[in-house]
């Protein structure tokens, strides 16, 4: 059975959060030290900024969900009634579709964010490299990956972006193509004109100029960024030159005009011109968006792309929710069939199966038998099965209440083909 | 053998035609998808068309053979390849909405057409009047394309302007894309159609000596051949780029169509393939 036992940051504040995540760090002994807890068969720890999470297979759910919620507790240095109300503990079904939506990034903060995959994954790879996972275990992590993938390709979850700063990236694009060799200038030197520059450059765009009312202050930007700064007095100049420009002054007026862009477009020789005004009040005038090959895009517009990203994408989180569904009745079905009395019926179901297409073969030469000794050969045929089957029949029997018996049942399924 | 190269024209235009409904559901359901499929399709409708093309000219006698059917298809080859050529290049597949529907317009008008007819009169055959028809067309093909890439470029402008970056927006290519896909169409289509006016102009002037300037068709290719060259002059020289380039190059075009339909219908021209 697949249990898993944690906290988000839905159902737990920051304060527990942290203390949790701090009691997680040290890996390898945190594994070792989930393996030890009572009824353990295969463990699987995943801690982020956002959740701290343990899935495990057992053989007594109550058992083990009780000792991992003491375990997470203690290990933060928390008591039981503290984290009560934080932790969540599923079973079954629900514990792997709350795997597989995590995955997929349905259950995260910023839903269809990327990184979450990665971290699962490097979890996996832990808990694979301390043998802490066995069959089962290892199959439904292989299955949320598969999920996320699908849920990524078959679904546009993560299709456009949802801050203010990569909307403005993806307007570049969409504007320019490619951004490489791209020409920056970056009025002011607010927080989000600089992160918004970051991503342009990890984008491919080259040169950064800064200009800013203090030349220090724009130095010091522009060391950041390996590029020049100007002074506000040669904007003129400078718009002349560069391709990308984002402006957030606390200037109350309009520090780029509409008289100031049509004058340089001249000297641009009609290039495309991508004005970013995320001040407030506005730097750019409004009616530079007017002038031919030059796009204005103010917080407000960038906020409105982003909203309506956000919106598409809890649209298609319904999408990814089928998938989701799909993958879990897939696994919960494999993982039934791990059970030693199901494999042991379709086992003997086989064999049967076996002995009677056999019998039916020989009828022509077994006519002229007597009936007798046609129910003789049969018992005899049917003796030398059992007598065969006995044997896996028994260690399967035996096994079931060991914490390896999936590996064996797994291996009698593929030995006998019972999955064809 | 006549057979094999109808089979192959049919075909032709099979995969033509699906590659252009492909484009176009691509454009309505907005899935990349379609128009991926589809650019595979037209370029297996272009290969067909290549062969058809081939085994025609091994086929005919002395360079002749230009009938309706021919000269149309070459136009639709014409298309077909440079859009292929340009979309292996630049992954700007959705294009193909635009030019697949104007290939398969050529190709239908084509296959109405006898296809054994031949228009271009004896004493004219001869592999200077191919070079000279090939290269005309080739040169009015690019401008097909740089008015496709104009088309495109207005709609994701007044998406941008409008601050409607959506799904559709999505779907088309970039600003800078489109008009550098206009600049190469303008440039080299031009460089064809030069190319192919002085063909046209040598050959004349040797089998035709009398009067051939006075065509109406020769004074509509000159026509062209002036205005796309002021187009392209105010692109390279003046710099004139982005929306203003993308209108031109569209309203240019469909005037040059229009009078094109003129030319044919109203006015009496040995350039008469239609």
């Amino acid at each position: 059975m697949i249990i898993l036992v944690g906290l988000n940051h839905k159902t737990a504040p920051l304060a527990v959060r942290e203390r949790l995540f701090a009691g997680c760090q040290e890996r390898a002994q945190l594994l070792s030290d989930l393996q030890a807890i009572d009824g353990m068969r295969e463990i699987l720890h995943l801690s982020t900024c956002n959740r701290v999470e343990v899935i495990a297979s057992t053989d007594d759910a109550p058992l083990a969900v009780a000792g991992l919620k003491e375990f997470l507790a203690r290990n933060g240095g928390l008591t039981g009634e503290e984290t009560a109300s934080c932790l969540y503990a599923y079973s079954n079904d629900e514990a792997i579709r709350h795997l597989f939506r995590v995955a997929a990034s349905l259950d995260s903060l910023v839903m269809g964010e990327t990184q979450i995959l990665g971290q699962v994954k490097d979890a996996y790879r832990q808990a694979l490299a301390q043998n802490a996972i066995g069959i089962a275990l290892n199959r439904l992590m292989h299955r949320a990956f598969r999920t996320a993938k699908r849920v990524r390709t078959e679904t546009g979850i993560a299709a456009n972006p949802v801050s203010v700063s990569y909307a403005a990236v993806e307007l570049a694009k969409k504007i320019f193509g490619t951004l490489t060799g791209k020409k920056i200038l970056i009025i002011g030197a607010g927080e989000m004109a600089e992160l918004t520059g970051t991503h342009l450059i990890g984008n491919g765009a080259e040169e950064i100029t800064v200009a800013n009312r203090s030349p220090a202050q724009a130095a010091l930007l522009a060391e950041k960024f390996h590029g020049r700064a100007v002074s506000l007095a040669s904007l003129d100049e400078t718009l002349c030159d560069v391709d990308i420009v984002i402006s957030s002054t606390g200037a109350p007026t309009y520090v780029v005009t509409h008289e100031m862009v049509q004058r340089s477009l001249r000297k641009r020789k009609n290039r495309l011109l991508f004005l970013i005004d995320i001040a407030v009040p506005r730097d750019i005038d409004p009616a530079v968006d007017a002038v031919e090959n030059v796009y204005l895009y103010n917080i407000d517009d960038l906020q409105d792309i982003v909203d309506e990203n956000m919106k598409n994408r809890r649209r298609e989180a319904l999408r990814a929710e089928q998938i989701v569904e799909e993958e879990v009745s897939q696994y919960a079905n494999w993982l039934k069939e791990l059970e030693a009395v199901p494999t042991i019926v379709s086992l003997r179901t086989k064999a049967e199966g076996i002995v009677q297409a056999e019998l039916e073969k020989a009828q022509h030469w077994m006519g002229h038998l007597e009936n007798g000794d046609r129910e003789k050969v049969e018992a005899l045929v049917n003796g030398i099965v059992n007598k065969i089957l006995h044997a896996p029949v028994a260690v399967m029997k035996e096994e079931s209440a060991a914490l390896h018996s999936q590996d064996i049942v797994a291996a009698a399924r593929q030995l006998f083909r019972l999955d064809d | 053998m006549a057979s094999v190269e109808s089979i192959l024209f049919g075909l032709s235009l099979t995969c033509i035609a699906f590659a252009a409904l492909g484009y176009l559901l691509s454009l309505l359901v907005q899935k990349v998808q379609f128009a991926k499929i589809s650019t595979w399709v037209l370029a297996a409708g272009f290969l067909f068309l290549t062969l058809n093309l081939l085994m025609a000219a091994f086929h005919s006698v002395a360079w002749g053979g230009f009938g309706s059917r021919r000269f149309l298809s070459i136009y639709a080859w014409a298309i077909a390849g440079i859009y292929l050529g340009l979309q292996f290049k630049t992954k700007t597949r959705v294009l193909g909405a635009f030019i697949a529907p104007l290939i398969l317009l050529f190709i239908i008008v084509a296959a109405g057409q006898e296809s054994g007819k031949n228009l271009v009169p004896p004493d004219w055959q001869g592999w200077l009047t191919v070079l000279h028809l090939v290269l005309a067309i080739a040169g009015e093909a690019l401008f097909v394309l740089a008015c496709g890439a104009g088309a495109m470029y207005l709609i994701q402008n007044n998406l941008l302007k409008h601050k409607k970056p959506g799904k559709m927006s999505n779907l088309l290519p970039s600003l800078g894309d489109l008009d550098r896909i206009n600049a190469i169409a303008l440039l080299w289509g031009f460089v064809f159609l030069t190319l192919g006016m002085i063909g046209g102009a040598v050959f004349a002037a040797f089998v035709w000596p009398d009067a051939w300037i006075y065509d109406p068709k020769v004074i509509w290719a000159f026509m062209v051949w002036v205005v796309y060259g002021v187009l392209l002059h105010q692109r390279l020289a003046i710099g004139w780029k982005g929306s203003r380039m993308a209108i031109l190059s569209c309203v240019v075009f469909l005037l040059f169509i229009l009078s094109a339909l003129i030319v044919r219908f109203c006015l009496s021209t040995v350039h008469n393939f239609i």
